[in-house]
């Protein structure tokens, strides 16, 4: 069966790998984009990726925190299903870039290389979360996949959980933010966050029904907080039709209308009936992130749904099946031989272990006597996390307000305040959180035995991630090797003037290095790392050859001049500049 | 919004939230609540502007914000997991006001800076109380309300 | 050989493929670069076929004069802004077709054209020129998430090409569309020519809107600052492109704080409009119509 699913996810995932690739060659003309939000299907498929991401976390995550009983196979069925959503939600974002190469521009690494990615920006908060996001899940479900081997980890799944749970939440916010703040007519809405995290959690249940209905069994809990699921969203849809006159007919009969025949008992029993549900609303879902994302889509005259748009579909879908039922079946054997099953289950009836547990619960909460506040177990093992991750999420946040005062700061023309900053802030405080939680619990309480191999895998990933830093912070050369120089008009004779020469320092040289020869700070600062001073010992032990032929072809982030400036103007230009530094 | 209405949509959601959580009720019971409760704070929304909703960018969330405040003053009726429940409604409460705001600034709008804060300082504060006496449900009611219509 | 590895070499063989895809095609490129660059009459064309299909309706609200940037950093002195005469202009065009060689604004395949997605920064709404307003609080700018749109002191809304990263989310979020997207290679596809070498031609994937003549601009202020180091450049006598083409001297060009620039002295005889969709963010680029 898995076999068979997985198969049948590779045929759909081969072409869609061609449409992904012609898709990144061709640029964003090659797929649907409407004229008003130059966006398309790439983000509409983004956005649904990223809901079904919710699945895995928030099944496991929310109900472990709040107490809700769901067996392990299904949560770890729910975690994968995360996992691999996330690879997808990850690629779209990226390769809907116009330039693919510059994504990197996006991160907010500080000041480093003078790059500042725009941290007012809702993408630049996706980009954190979504990073975040994705590390705290697999670092979520390998805890809970090595809690079975060694159960001293247990403990730290529900901590993890409290960590996750604000955080998935968090996610899907930032995303409904890329909405929410434009001026785009159909995208209004302050409502928005808690409107794109009904849909999520509809998309994700409905995917997580869809999987374990594959593995042949059913959890009916999930099934109903499906259905109850779909009502909140219609009457969120109902709101935003109120409100904006536009209502998505064909996602509503998919996702709301059609599900509700699960209260008919002959359709809610069978297999196929439940699968069908399950794909009723993920289709009706895809079709409304479609229509929010391209709001003119099926318009006259706008173009309609094309072969690569489907590719794009085919590559997500396909991808989805094929990793998921490939980690699927190589986890199951590692974990437990060549057994079907994937996490433990017991066997028993989930509705009777529901009510079992709600009845005890019930009579436990009657005989409850008070707890401490701030005492339980969790917070306890949180506690030092949570401190160091505030701490740090208070200084990233004072560093990038308090640049602004400051003249010549990265910032000096950008107005930062903390609204801007604000989406950023728990990501960092669970990132970093997360980080010492599992520090502490392999150096600190023990609880794992790194082998090891672990700790050279954990060696190998430190170098990369250093190499990979200095790499990004040396940069590469600032004019493309292709990069075609236009002819230039030619300035004067071979003898050239001082007043020319000074003419063409300061229209083509002092913008970066100043009309005094000192650097025009705020221009390099905002667009180049700094470069190299140029006191007259340093010119004179460069020597005005090599600095001829530095002006002329170029380097590091200096751009050529050659085509642009004759031979005897750049030598002009270097005596002129070391008459400027050795000017007092 | 006149200021009327404001309060009035207070006592709406006090009223509604009497209905939540009943002892013994059904998931089903209280998940048609919850979207029927957003479906009346709409309608209620929606006649209720003084202008129409279209040209007033703060009323968008108004529905939300309701069934948040709804939900705070369902947790008071809870049996069991009270202050954790408390503190979750009262998060989810700051959490619609807070990126709601976000998203209005970014399209000119003035952010409810205090209403902001207070919830996250009441949130915070109710983590600490140990036991939910009925006094401290009143005080607790009392406070939602004054921040719903004042701040 | 067993299933798994056959699997394993068939996704093998598909990535192979989707690389080589991927790889920059020199022999294309270098014949295509060797097409002779567009007629001028193609441009005029465009022009014209634009013009044809602009959208009709303008909705202006009246806004008061803009004053001094209120982003940190800004000059006090300088704030360049246009306004259009909308009782002198005749919605002629002539600004476009300006605006397009000045620019080197590149043409549009047929596909594009057809369904009206242009390059031009100028583009007719309601029988009048509209560019981009360089807001002073310009959501473009807000959303951007490399920074590559932002703002200069002087007021200009500038675009860094090179930071660009093409994400579009600045084009989804100006209200009046003035940002424009090069989602073809102009240059290979023999679309672009330089016709002013002072302006780069724009690779494929950025964003790009009117500049106010960023260059003019800058020349004249290392000539200004060449003779006159010590003295206050207030851009004196510079004009944009559309504005030097405009047969009725309906677009004004200026400095709206400086009050010897005929921007200001217009602004105090004139009622000022802007589109409704951008009076409410300061914008620097605005309409006149009647007289106070």
């Amino acid at each position: 069966m898995f076999r068979y699913l997985m198969l049948a996810g590779l045929a759909l995932f081969l072409p869609g790998l061609f449409a992904l690739g012609y898709a990144v060659l061709e640029g964003p003309s090659a797929w649907m984009t409407d004229s008003r939000t130059f966006w398309g299907t790439p983000i509409a498929l983004f956005v649904f990726w990223i809901g079904l991401a919710h699945a895995g976390t928030l099944l496991s995550a929310i109900f472990l925190a709040l107490g809700i009983k769901l067996d392990r196979r299904t949560a770890l069925i729910a975690e994968l299903s995360t996992l691999v959503s996330l690879v997808f939600a990850g690629i779209f974002p990226l390769m809907h870039l116009g330039v693919v190469e510059n994504f990197y521009m996006v991160a907010p690494f500080l000041d480093a290389r003078g790059n500042f990615a725009n941290v007012r920006s809702p993408l630049v908060w996706d980009f954190c979360c979504i990073v975040v996001y994705a590390l705290l899940s697999l670092l979520f479900f390998t805890t809970h996949l090595k809690a079975r081997v060694v159960p001293a980890l247990d403990r730290y799944c529900k901590p993890m959980a409290w960590l996750l749970f604000p955080l998935v939440l968090w996610v899907h916010t930032v995303v409904s933010l890329d909405f929410a703040t434009t001026f785009v007519p159909e995208w209004r809405g302050a409502f928005f966050p808690v409107y794109f995290i009904v849909g999520a959690i509809l998309s994700g249940l409905a995917l997580v029904n869809l999987l374990i209905c594959a593995e042949g069994y059913r959890v009916r809990l999930m099934e109903r907080l499906q259905l109850i699921t779909s009502w909140i969203l219609c009457a969120i849809w109902i709101w935003d039709l109120l409100f904006k006159g536009y209502f998505c007919t064909s996602a509503f009969i998919f996702a709301v209308l059609l599900p509700q025949f699960r209260m008919v008992a002959v359709i809610r029993e069978s297999r196929a009936g439940r699968i069908f549900f399950s794909l009723s609303i993920l289709l009706g879902l895809f079709l409304e992130r479609f229509y929010l994302v391209s709001p003119l889509a099926g318009v006259p005259g706008e173009p309609g749904f094309g072969l690569v748009d489907l590719g794009l579909l085919a590559f997500s879908l396909g991808g989805f099946m094929m990793l998921f039922y490939a980690a699927r079946s190589l986890l199951n054997e590692s974990m437990e031989g060549a057994g079907t099953y994937f996490g433990e289950v017991d066997g028993s009836d989930m509705a009777n272990v529901e009510e079992s547990e709600r009845s005890r619960e019930k009579t436990h909460g009657l005989t409850l006597s008070y707890i401490q506040p701030w005492s339980s177990e969790e917070y306890k093992t949180l506690r030092l996390p949570l401190a160091c991750g505030f701490s740090v999420a208070l200084l990233f946040v004072l560093w990038v307000c308090a640049q602004l005062p400051f003249v010549g700061s990265p910032y000096e023309n950008v107005e930062v305040i903390l609204v801007n900053v604000l989406p950023l802030s728990y990501p960092v405080i669970a990132f970093v959180a997360a980080l010492v939680l599992a520090c502490k619990a392999v150096w600190v309480d023990k609880a794992v035995e790194l082998g090891r191999n672990s700790y050279v895998a954990l060696a190998v990933a430190l170098v990369a991630l250093a190499v990979l830093a200095g790499m990004f912070y040396a940069g590469g050369a600032a004019s493309r090797p292709d990069a075609v120089i236009a002819e230039a008009p030619q300035y004067g004779s071979e003898i050239v003037d001082s007043a020319h020469v000074q003419f063409v320092w300061n229209a083509r040289c002092a913008q970066c290095h100043g009309v005094d020869g000192r650097f025009n700070d705020k221009f390099i600062r905002e667009y180049y790392p700094v470069p190299q001073k140029l006191d007259v010992a340093r010119i004179d032990s460069l020597g005005l050859d090599s600095l001829v032929n530095v002006v002329l072809d170029g380097r590091v982030n200096m751009n050529p001049y050659r085509g642009r400036l004759t031979e005897s103007e750049a030598r002009a230009l270097v005596v002129y500049m070391r008459s400027l530094a050795e000017a007092p | 919004m006149t200021p009327l209405l404001n309060a009035f949509a207070c006592l709406l959601a006090l009223g509604c939230a009497s209905f939540l959580w009943r002892k013994g009720s059904s998931p089903y019971r209280n998940g048609a609540l919850l979207a029927g409760f957003l479906l009346l704070f709409s309608v209620f929304t929606y006649f209720g502007a003084s202008d129409t909703v279209v040209t007033d960018p703060s009323l968008e969330h108004y529905p939300f914000r309701m069934l948040a405040l709804c939900l705070c003053f369902s947790t008071t009726s809870l049996g069991i997991y009270r202050r954790r429940y408390l503190v979750l409604a009262q998060a989810l409460w700051c959490w619609v006001e807070l990126f709601g705001a976000i998203a209005l600034y970014y399209r000119g709008c003035d952010a409810a800076c205090v209403r902001i804060a207070a919830l996250a300082g009441i949130t915070f504060g109710s983590t600490f109380l140990s036991q939910i006496s009925r006094e401290m449900e009143f005080c607790l009611m009392v406070f939602w309300m004054a921040v719903w219509v004042f701040f | 050989m067993d299933r798994r590895e056959f699997i394993k070499s068939c996704s093998l063989v598909a990535v192979m493929g989707l690389l080589f895809g991927c790889r920059k095609s020199e022999l294309l490129g270098d014949i295509a670069s060797q097409f002779s660059v567009p007629e001028l009459k193609r441009f005029e064309d465009e022009v014209k076929l634009a013009m044809s299909r602009a959208k009709k309706s303008l909705d202006l609200v009246r806004v008061s004069a803009p004053g001094p940037l209120k982003i940190p950093g800004a000059s006090p002195v300088n704030r360049f802004g246009m306004a259009i005469d909308l009782d002198l202009c005749d919605g002629c065009g002539k600004c476009i077709l300006a605006c397009n060689l000045e620019n080197n604004v590149p043409l549009v395949p047929a596909e594009d054209a057809t369904r009206g997605r242009f390059m031009h920064w100028v583009e007719m709404r309601g029988n009048a020129p509209l560019m981009c307003a360089h807001c002073g609080d310009a959501p473009c700018e807000k959303v951007c998430p490399t920074g590559a749109a932002n703002h200069t002191p002087d007021g200009i809304s500038a675009m860094m090409y090179k930071r660009c990263t093409g994400s579009r989310f600045c084009g989804a979020n100006c209200p009046v569309h003035a940002r424009k997207f090069n989602f073809n290679d102009a240059q290979s596809l023999g679309l672009a020519r330089q016709f002013n070498k002072e302006v780069p031609l724009r690779d494929k994937g950025v964003m790009e809107k009117c500049s106010l003549c960023l260059h003019r601009l800058q020349n004249d202020r290392l000539a200004f600052k060449t003779r006159n180091p010590l003295s206050e450049w207030r851009g004196r006598g510079v004009k944009t492109a559309c504005a030097e083409a405009c047969p009725k001297n309906a677009i004004v060009f200026g400095n709206w704080l400086d009050p010897e620039s005929p921007l200001a002295r217009l602004a105090k005889t004139r009622i000022l409009y802007a589109p409704r969709e951008v009076a409410a963010l300061d914008p620097s680029v605005v309409f006149v119509r009647g007289r106070r």
